[in-house]
């Protein structure tokens, strides 16, 4: 078992070529435990690629990994016995219901008690909603109740790591709501590495996050500090009055990497970016309005939308990297 | 996520790890559903209905029609040929019919990706399809028909018709049966085209008893000569070689076939 703050997940130069096409470019991937690990990119990043890699249905072309301390290679059946994966597009045997389904896959972890497995089915069948249809063949199911599905099966062996490629996709706002929930509730008993495209549940409930582009790893950490923007701090200023003398004593400052300053509506506004954030906070109001001709109307430190981070990174910022 | 410590764990055990769960799900797929039932009915009819059709009818058509062939015809010598000349073909082409969509099928749909993410070996996954789909094929398409036909030949006969010719010709069925068995496996391994399986599969049956007729000695070694050299051991008359050869080289093809399909499996990307 893993000790506290190890990493779950730990792949080195990891990488997958189909032909000519390098799907995944060396990666370095740390996922540490009990964390709610987003896994961003857009459409072809490499990100199911990188799923499929870690559960050894696609074989690496080069590099490896670990899950919970076991090689993604040689301990592939075990490490699967000790994780739950929902598929992109979760796809099971259509005539089987939905509780026959979970009994399939929990005969896979556990060879008994009968009436322990059946609680087990019970309770997962309840926790997503699918009582009801419980009974009825899976072939009728609507995309967002095999999303459900889905999640059931992929928690059923009581997984230490849960790897979910886009599980809010096919679900309506509430569907997706409602996973949300579910994730947070089970990050104190394990850790989620998902994928997915939706950036404001990310922000709601990731604690790390790693963006994926055109198969290769772009930024990598906490979201506290992906959404600092990555270049350090950067603090908002909206001024009145002539600020010429007061620009270039700012930019003099040994803190102070750059201003970017814009003019509208009779105010500048400034962007400090900033490298050490205490003497920014304690020093830089005041330096400001140590020329007394100047009036400041509004001082903010800057605050990144994951989504804006995100465009930055996948169009060729430099934020994050 | 906190285990409960009441449930017991399976135990992974290497190659074997979640075949007893597949062989459940597989086995269930031919006796859990009324497939049995049907198959049973279906093959019956085809098979026992010509080996009933060669012993009964037909020599009952040439006496009321008193045919100037009725003499010479022996009645128990066709419907040996019906079970072991008609019966090897048609069985194999139901077996490829029955099986072709097993893996491919699941290949296609994403179900298998689905399955290999849980703790299976891919050597359970393919051999919980081949001893499942074996068993059933074997009981219901092999076994069941060979009882049937035994009591019909046995009736014909008016004494047990001789046991032991019947078992060598029965065992050679059985290895005709399991080589399209393998061979359509393995297709599904080695391609995920529906068209390429059916066609390889198919184009071996038919177009190897084309060839056969063309190597002439030497094919009697070959799975494509047994619906010609079955009958006759059965009806214990001269073979050009012993009937072991043919039998044993089926089997050594089944068991290159179940090998290689391991072995392709073992490297598929899902």
């Amino acid at each position: 078992m893993p000790r506290l703050n190890e990493a779950v997940i730990q792949t080195h130069g990891l990488s997958k070529s189909f032909g000519a096409v390098q799907a995944l470019k060396p990666l370095d991937l740390t996922v540490p435990k009990n964390s709610i690990f987003g896994f961003l990119g857009p459409n072809g990043a490499g990100k199911t690629t990188t799923m499929k890699l870690l559960l050894g249905l696609i074989h690496p072309t080069a590099g490896g990994g670990s899950i919970l301390g076991q090689d993604i290679v040689r301990d592939s059946v075990a490490i699967r016995s000790r994780i739950g994966y929902l598929p992109q597009q979760p796809r099971f045997l259509d005539d089987l219901s939905a509780r026959e389904t979970l009994h399939f896959t929990a005969r896979f972890f556990f060879s008994g008690p009968a009436v322990k497995i059946e609680a087990r089915v019970e309770e997962m069948l309840d926790l997503v909603g699918l009582q009801n249809k419980a009974d009825r063949p899976v072939k009728g199911f609507s995309g967002g109740e095999r999303q459900r599905l889905g999640l059931a099966l992929a928690q059923v062996n009581y997984p230490e790591l849960l790897i979910l490629d886009e599980p809010a996709a096919a679900l309506d706002p509430i569907g997706r709501h409602e996973v949300l929930r579910v994730m947070e509730r089970l990050r104190s008993h394990t850790t989620i590495f998902y994928s997915t495209h939706i950036l404001d549940d990310v922000q709601q409930v990731s604690d790390t996050v790693a963006i994926l582009n055109q198969g290769e790893l772009v930024a990598q950490g906490s979201i506290e500090r992906l959404l600092t923007g990555g270049d350090g701090p950067v603090y908002r200023l909206a001024i009145k009055g002539d600020t010429d003398h007061a620009l270039a004593r700012i930019q003099s400052l040994p803190w102070v990497s750059t201003v970017n300053e814009a003019a509208h509506n009779g105010f500048v506004s400034w962007q400090v970016a900033v490298t050490d954030e205490q003497a920014a906070e304690a020093e830089l109001l005041r330096q400001v309005l140590a020329d007394e001709s100047l009036t400041v109307t509004q001082f903010s430190r800057k605050e990144y939308e994951l989504e804006e981070v995100f465009m930055n990174i996948v169009e060729g910022g430099a934020h994050g990297r | 996520m906190v285990a409960n410590t009441e449930l017991q764990r399976v135990e992974l055990s290497g190659w074997r790890t979640g075949l007893t769960n597949l062989l459940r799900k597989e086995n269930g797929t031919w006796w859990g559903t009324r497939r049995w039932l049907v198959q049973s009915i279906l093959w019956t009819v085809i098979i026992n209905g010509f080996v009933a059709f060669a012993l009964f009818v037909v020599p009952l058509a040439a006496q009321v029609t008193r045919a100037p062939e009725a003499a010479e015809m022996d009645p128990l010598s066709n419907g040996v040929q019906a079970l072991f000349q008609i019966g090897t073909i048609a069985l194999a082409a139901g077996t490829i019919i029955l099986v072709q969509d097993s893996i491919i099928g699941e290949r296609q749909l994403g179900v298998a990706e689905w399955v290999l993410a849980k703790p299976v070996s891919r050597s359970a996954y393919v051999l919980a399809k081949l001893v499942a789909h074996g068993m059933g094929i074997l009981v219901i398409l092999v076994g069941l028909q060979g009882a049937i036909a035994y009591g019909l030949l046995s009736l014909a006969l008016g004494e047990p018709f001789p046991l032991q010719p019947y078992l060598v010709g029965m065992v050679g069925l059985a290895l005709h049966t399991l080589f399209y068995l393998s061979l359509t496996l393995l297709m599904g391994v080695l391609t995920d085209d529906r068209g390429k399986l059916l066609g390889v599969s198919l184009g071996a049956l038919l177009g190897g008893l084309l060839i056969a007729g063309l190597l002439g000695k030497l094919a009697m070694a070959t799975p494509w000569a047994l619906a010609s050299t079955l009958p006759a051991a059965v009806l214990q008359t001269p073979l050009p070689m012993p009937i072991w050869l043919p039998l044993t080289v089926t089997a050594g093809l089944v068991i290159i076939f179940v090998a290689v399909a391991l072995y392709r499996f073992d490297r598929l990307e899902f």
